[in-house]
């Protein structure tokens, strides 16, 4: 039980992610279905009709699975936590608002599944009650939602979470079926991009909505903005919208003059697959921000910009692996026993989740030892995007092997991460494989090595095939798992000051799995701009990393 | 384990080094934070009060949330919570005569957006 409960604060998060995603492919789909395949359809030849109309379809069915699978698990996840800190039978939760919303929410997808079984196009009479099915599913999240909670502008809040989920509805959930129909003959793939267009331009509006209620409903300064981690995961989130609005703005033209050639979506097709990668990060944040309290709710011990400044200020990295000879450490612990003194004096109530429970004093060994390892794997990092840039250019044949580099970092892994245990410390390896962090390390490390091989041999030519996505979905993933972390239920200003610096690495990921897919996807004057793009952002993550401080 | 791992695997991460290893590990958290509360966590008390308050910043589902009072000696006393009244406070009545020493309010909070969130208020009930 209290592995379970060690696990729900990140599980429910992750979960929340999928949760979210899916959903919004659900609804989105289910928008493209009724507002676009329908109508659209009729004025299509029929082969192309047909096959929109199955597109729609299937997408609603796929979602709408995924959907009610993750919804079910995350409610099934509350409604185990709550039973086991209560320590009461399930009975006595059965009327618990969140557990009575998420019944309505399953019920209502289970409604829109059955609405979209028949394989039939569907009439005047399905497509009403398919959207009044995905009304319902809005209706259900949003009254399951933060807003529900508050004691002030409630009614403000609601309406902002129904725009906002419903914006992003329109805006990134037909994406998959939009890539899909895109693959239509072109007459039609012109026809079906220029009404989406309109859904989109449609959901923009309805997001920027719901984002000016959030603002003044749960950020509400500029300072909440930076000090907190509500604010800056917003902020993150802002700037994802704006990379999604300039791809789409890329969109709206090419989707006006789609070439008749059969190459002529191409380009528009990476375009749609970068915007659903980063639509899949924008949603990992959204579901990421309902595990903090509102920026608003927490007006002490916010980070001052003084405070970023100072922190971001480079400094020399640490090179050398601290010990405690080392001059530098006595001041810094001097720093933190002052900093652990103002801390305990202040006396606020903490608050965690299940499962959590206040961070172990840090000492300035700690630190020094996080920093190093940070501070190192910056230089193989950069080391990597400035190999891979050589490599770019053609002109340097032996840099081509820099995936080579990722294996120097898989043994750095290996052997830093545990320092108790083999081959640094005392317990050996078998005895160390005991406790999962540690089992997580050594697989982290072997993982990497695997990684680091493929794309070298993908690099070589001895490897072909999908092997060769490997390393841009990693990135994506990376940086969407980076986004999608748990965070500090107070201002805990260590934590936030980690934070800042974390969220920029994960949107740089994220840019940099974008655009190698699009390099190895093609179209080539797309490919040639990813090249270049992507050891650029592994640069600014290796630099983010050799200026990371703890202290 | 020390922070520096979950530290470390982090940076990992962020160097793209391996998305799935775990890096989203760090401090857990939810919704509901106490605002004020009565006892204020860390007073010292000439007496104790007759009766517990704790406001938070959502509001609350009484029926699934849970108070304790923990006494130096670990012993625990499960509080009763007032139903209804504020949306957003626990009430609960202490007992009639504290002993003089350490306490703890333990409480859990199920949020009506389904967050589950606990804490502690520690207080001193001073000699006479």
């Amino acid at each position: 039980m209290e592995q379970f409960l060690d696990l729900y604060g990140f599980a429910s998060v992750i979960l929340h992610a999928m949760e979210l995603v899916a959903r919004t492919v659900l609804l989105g789909s289910v928008i493209f279905w009724v507002l676009l395949a329908a109508p659209l359809g009729r004025l299509m030849p029929p082969g192309d009709a047909t096959r929109l109309h199955a597109i729609a379809r299937r997408t609603v069915l796929t979602a709408g699975i995924a959907s009610l699978v993750s919804t079910f698990l995350l409610g099934l996840l509350g409604f185990g936590a709550l039973q086991a800190t209560l320590d009461t039978g399930p009975g006595a939760l059965l009327g618990a608002n969140f557990v009575v919303l998420t019944g309505l929410d399953l019920l209502a997808m289970l409604v829109l599944l059955a609405l979209a079984l028949p394989r039939e196009a569907p009439g005047r009479d399905r497509r009403f009650a398919l959207l009044g099915a995905a009304v319902l599913v809005l209706v259900a999240v949003t009254f399951g939602s933060h807003a529900i909670a508050r004691t002030e502008g409630r009614a403000m809040l609601l309406a902002a979470t129904a725009l906002h989920q419903a914006g992003a509805a329109f805006w990134l959930g037909g994406l998959p079926c939009l890539i899909a129909a895109l693959r239509l003959t072109p007459p039609s793939a012109r026809m079906a991009g220029q009404r989406y267009s309109l859904l989109a331009a449609t959901g923009v509006g309805l997001i920027l909505l719901g984002s000016a209620g959030f603002w003044f409903g749960f950020i509400g300064s500029v300072e909440a903005v930076y000090g907190t981690a509500y604010g800056s995961m917003a902020a993150s989130k802002l700037i994802m919208l704006a990379m999604l609005l300039v791809l789409g703005a890329m969109n709206y033209r090419l989707l006006h003059r789609i070439p008749s050639s059969p190459g002529g979506t191409l380009r528009l097709r990476r375009f749609i697959e970068a915007e659903m990668a980063i639509g899949i990060a924008v949603l990992a944040v959204a579901a990421s921000l309902t595990s903090v309290p509102p920026a608003m709710d927490l007006p002490d011990d916010r980070v001052t910009w003084a405070e970023i400044t100072e922190r971001f200020t480079p400094q020399w990295p640490r090179l050398t692996s601290p010990d405690h000879a080392d001059l530098a450490i006595p001041a810094l612990q001097a720093q933190l026993d002052a900093e652990a003194q103002r801390r305990e004096a202040a006396q606020r109530p903490q608050a965690f989740t299940p499962g959590e429970g206040l961070l172990p004093p840090r000492n300035a060994t700690d630190i020094a030892w996080s920093e190093y390892n940070h501070h190192w794997a910056g230089i193989m990092v950069l080391l990597v995007g400035l190999a891979a840039l050589l490599d770019a250019t053609g002109r340097v044949p032996v840099a081509r092997h820099w995936p080579l580099v990722f294996l120097g970092l898989a043994a750095f892994l290996l052997i830093r991460s545990d320092p108790e245990a083999w081959p640094l410390g005392d317990i050996g390896l078998l005895d160390s494989l005991r406790d999962p962090e540690v089992v997580q390390h050594k697989l982290a490390s072997l993982l990497v090595v695997g990684f680091a091989v493929s794309e070298w041999s993908v690099r070589l030519g001895l490897l072909r095939g999908r092997v060769r996505f490997v390393f841009p979905v990693a990135m994506l993933a990376g940086g969407v798992l980076l986004l999608a972390h748990t965070h500090a239920i107070s201002n805990i200003k260590d934590a936030q000051l980690i934070e800042l610096s974390h969220l920029p690495l994960a949107l740089l990921a994220v840019v940099a799995g974008c655009a190698r897919w699009t390099e190895l996807r093609g179209p080539p004057e797309l490919a040639k701009v990813g090249r270049w793009l992507w050891p650029a952002c592994l640069i600014g993550i290796g630099f983010l990393l050799l200026i990371y401080r703890e202290a | 384990m020390p922070r520096r791992l979950s530290l470390a695997r982090r940076a990992l991460l962020a160097a793209l080094v391996l998305a799935l290893s775990g890096a989203v590990a760090g401090p857990a958290s939810a919704h509901a934070i106490v605002v004020t509360s009565e006892p204020t966590a860390g007073a010292s008390l000439a007496a104790a009060p007759p009766q517990v308050t704790i406001r938070f910043n959502s509001r609350l589902d009484h029926a699934r949330s849970r108070l304790l009072l923990i006494g130096a000696d670990n012993a625990q006393t499960t509080l009763p919570i007032a139903e209804g009244g504020d949306p957003v406070a626990l009430t609960a009545p202490l007992p009639a005569t504290l002993a003089p020493g350490e306490w703890r309010l333990r409480w859990q909070v199920l949020a009506i957006d389904g967050h589950i969130t606990r804490g502690d208020i520690p207080f001193t009930v001073k000699a006479p």
